[in-house]
């Protein structure tokens, strides 16, 4: 496989990443039993597990792994790690602790596994690092707190292109330049998977042509919040507008409100936000539709017209970069609950009071009430 | 120092003290005297003094133990079905204290009960007369349903006239030692449209800012008191600031507790005076209805008050 055979060997040889690689070396220099561990994270194909190997590789160190493919419960966890933790190594070579995709720690079946890794931490006499995709998991809430993070960045197109390119000449195998930018763009940041396709196309190969590529299958992503905005936002068909959402792990309740909040930012003309609106408020009927008969089926009504209808209210797309926000109703609603509350018991007080409804207190009580206490209504039901 | 609010220390106790009326207050009174009322439906506009004899019928029944025996209830609080069949359920089917034989449960706002809940409460209506009696309180009757309607002894409220709306004034003037002035008086008179709750409070609020009471006084109130929340919302809009128009929204709706459906009504009433073409503005009525519309299939109240402002922006165009 290309991908161990041009897997870098020592840390000249990892190119990329930089920041990630300064943060660890400074790291590892001044590391001592009970520092914190690293917790490397990105996307996938970054280099987070080749930064190690090469590491590991170049200072002679020994590496203890574990991974997905393992069962990661508690008493496994100790097997592996528990007896080396403080076990010397043969001809004192040092150590390293690896632990990769801890994101993939099961809630079921590998209870305790979490515990058990911070316990590993603490005791260890040996640095240890871990990998993540996503590190708010919340699956990893309290192993963050025993973890350094650090960040690897999707790696730049031209980065990739760079390598594939160096990788075909050591192979000999000739190759265009817009074939090598094809592969280089298609991988989307993910080094590992750019190499995959190289060799699928290429092996046993002399000669690449762009025709070739079409064997290749596209990769499903777990795309972002602000990637899906983005698609539904400057597509105009109404497909890629509704399988945007497909993707990505979110429910469509909360996905509406980041549409929603979203809607001003990007359109510009009335006429667009006006419709678009119209669509959300259609998909809202759809929503309580659901509510109302339990019958899922309508969901798939309130998504297209939420993604779908909204993407094609716009006459054409906008050439700008749009900064998307987070849903602010979520927020205010979240920040203003125990206000809200109060005033609902200081409402209903004043029904009782006042022998009337709460709308009534509100729309005809309220005005004058507050010019009469000056604002402060407690003192009436005092 | 104690503050009461005024229209509830100048709401009648007595049936005798009650504001005109006369025609109820009369039939009323026979009832009470032979401690035997019907179901009533009290209808008529807002601060005729529909609750107020409700809570004189109460007081003289059984005194002192009123509480006891009346259960006041808010449609618009409680409007749904659960409510008629627990709370209203469990107070009538038990026995009333003292010496009366029934209980009272007082439903007001009825017009706000949901259809369901309102076929709910025929059966509770016919299935404990033995020991309670219901007064349902509503502006309009129509929207109660014909079944309630004829289990009911059926009483029109009328508009207070000047003259009513004159008598509570003085009342008032007296009882809190004003000073007012003639065309201090016709101003409420004007205000209020009959309605003694809005003089009661109009009143108090004018008389916690100014000693005398004049016309310039209780103009002031009044303009202080008017919701201007919704038509600066919607001149935000015809302005083409709609993301300032939605932040007012979101404070509507959020921090004042406004009502969607109350928001629009006020837009449906704020269109005609909006400044924008004749013929767009029967085009915006159009769209007013059709989300109400939307909001009463159960919509999201901001999502769908949204959209309609949305909607508004349109008229910025032309």
């Amino acid at each position: 496989m290309w991908t161990e055979k041009y897997r870098p060997r020592n840390l000249k040889e990892f190119v990329n990443q930089k920041e990630a690689l300064e943060k660890f070396l400074n790291w590892i220099k001044n590391w001592k039993p009970g520092s914190k561990a690293l917790l490397f994270y990105g996307p996938p194909g970054t280099g987070k597990t080749a930064l190690i190997q090469a590491f590991t590789q170049e200072k002679n160190f020994d590496f203890v792994e574990m991974n997905a493919s393992d069962f990661r419960s508690k008493s496994q966890i100790e097997e592996v790690f528990g007896r080396s933790m403080t076990q010397k190594s043969l001809f004192k070579r040092s150590k390293i602790f690896l632990i990769d995709e801890i994101d993939g720690i099961a809630g079921r079946e590998d209870l305790g596994g979490v515990g058990a890794v911070i316990k590993i931490i603490k005791e260890s006499n040996y640095p240890c690092v871990l990998t993540a995709n996503n590190p708010y998991d919340p699956k990893l809430r309290s192993l963050r707190e025993s973890c350094i993070l650090v960040q690897f960045k999707k790696i730049h197109v031209f980065d990739i292109e760079k390598r594939l390119e160096e990788i075909s000449k050591k192979e000999g195998i000739t190759i265009e330049k817009e074939v090598l930018r094809n592969l280089a763009k298609r991988a989307e940041g993910d080094l590992r998977a750019a190499i995959n396709d190289l060799e699928t196309v290429a092996r046993g190969r002399k000669k690449v042509t762009l025709e070739d590529l079409e064997v290749l299958g596209y990769r499903e992503r777990e795309a972002n919040i602000f990637d899906t905005l983005k698609v539904i936002f400057k597509t105009q068909s109404a497909l890629p507008a509704k399988l945007a959402i497909t993707n990505i792990d979110k429910d469509p309740e909360e996905l509406f409100w980041w549409i929603e909040n979203n809607i001003t930012k990007e359109y510009e003309k009335p006429e667009e936000i006006a419709k678009a609106f119209d669509f959300l408020s259609k998909a809202d009927l759809f929503r309580q539709r659901i509510n109302l008969t339990q019958n899922w089926k309508f969901r798939a009504y309130m998504i297209d017209l939420m993604t779908a209808g909204v993407a094609l209210s716009k006459k054409e797309m906008y050439r700008k970069f749009t900064k998307y926000e987070y849903p602010k109703r979520l927020a205010i609603l979240g920040s203003t609950k125990g206000l809200r509350k109060e005033e609902k018991e200081l409402f209903l007080k004043l029904s009782q009071l006042l022998h009337c409804s709460t709308r009534k207190i509100r729309l005809e009580y309220l005005p004058y009430l507050k010019i009469i206490f000056k604002g402060n209504l407690e003192k009436i039901i005092s | 120092m104690e503050i009461t609010v005024w229209a509830e220390k100048y709401r009648p106790k007595k049936l005798s003290e009650v504001i005109n009326q006369r025609h109820v207050v009369e039939r009323v009174k026979a009832f009470v005297e032979e401690k035997n009322i019907p179901h009533m439906l009290f209808a008529g506009p807002p601060g005729s003094g529909k609750t107020t004899i409700a809570l004189c019928i109460a007081h003289e029944l059984y005194g002192n133990s009123w509480r006891q025996n009346v259960l006041e209830l808010n449609a618009s609080d409680a409007r749904g079905i659960d409510v008629i069949r627990g709370q209203v359920k469990d107070f009538a089917r038990t026995k009333p204290l003292g010496e009366v034989p029934y209980k009272i449960i007082v439903m007001d706002e009825a017009d706000n009960l949901t259809s369901d809940a309102q076929q709910a409460l025929r059966r509770t209506m016919e299935a404990f007369t033995a020991v309670s009696r219901f007064c349902l309180i509503c502006n309009f009757s129509s929207k109660i349903i014909e079944p309630i309607q004829s289990r009911c002894a059926v009483f029109r409220f009328k508009a207070l006239t000047e003259a009513d709306v004159r008598k509570f004034i003085e009342r008032i003037v007296k009882g809190e030692k004003l000073k007012i002035t003639e065309d201090g008086t016709k101003a409420i008179v004007e205000i209020c449209e009959g309605d003694l709750r809005k003089v009661a409070n109009l009143l108090q609020a004018a008389a916690s800012l100014e000693k005398k009471i004049d016309e310039n006084a209780i103009y002031d109130v009044a303009s202080r008191a008017k919701p201007t929340d919704i038509k600066e919302m919607l001149e935000l809009t015809l302005k083409g600031k709609f993301e300032d128009a939605r932040k007012k929204l979101q404070d509507l709706l959020l921090r004042q507790g406004l009502s969607g459906s109350d928001i629009i009504s006020e837009i449906h009433r704020q269109i005609y005076s909006l400044d924008v073409p004749e013929d767009l503005k029967i085009k915006l009525v159009e769209k007013c209805g059709e989300y109400e519309f939307r909001l009463s299939m159960g919509g999201n109240e901001f999502i769908q008050l949204e959209s309609l402002l949305a909607q508004f922006l349109l008229a910025n165009k032309q």
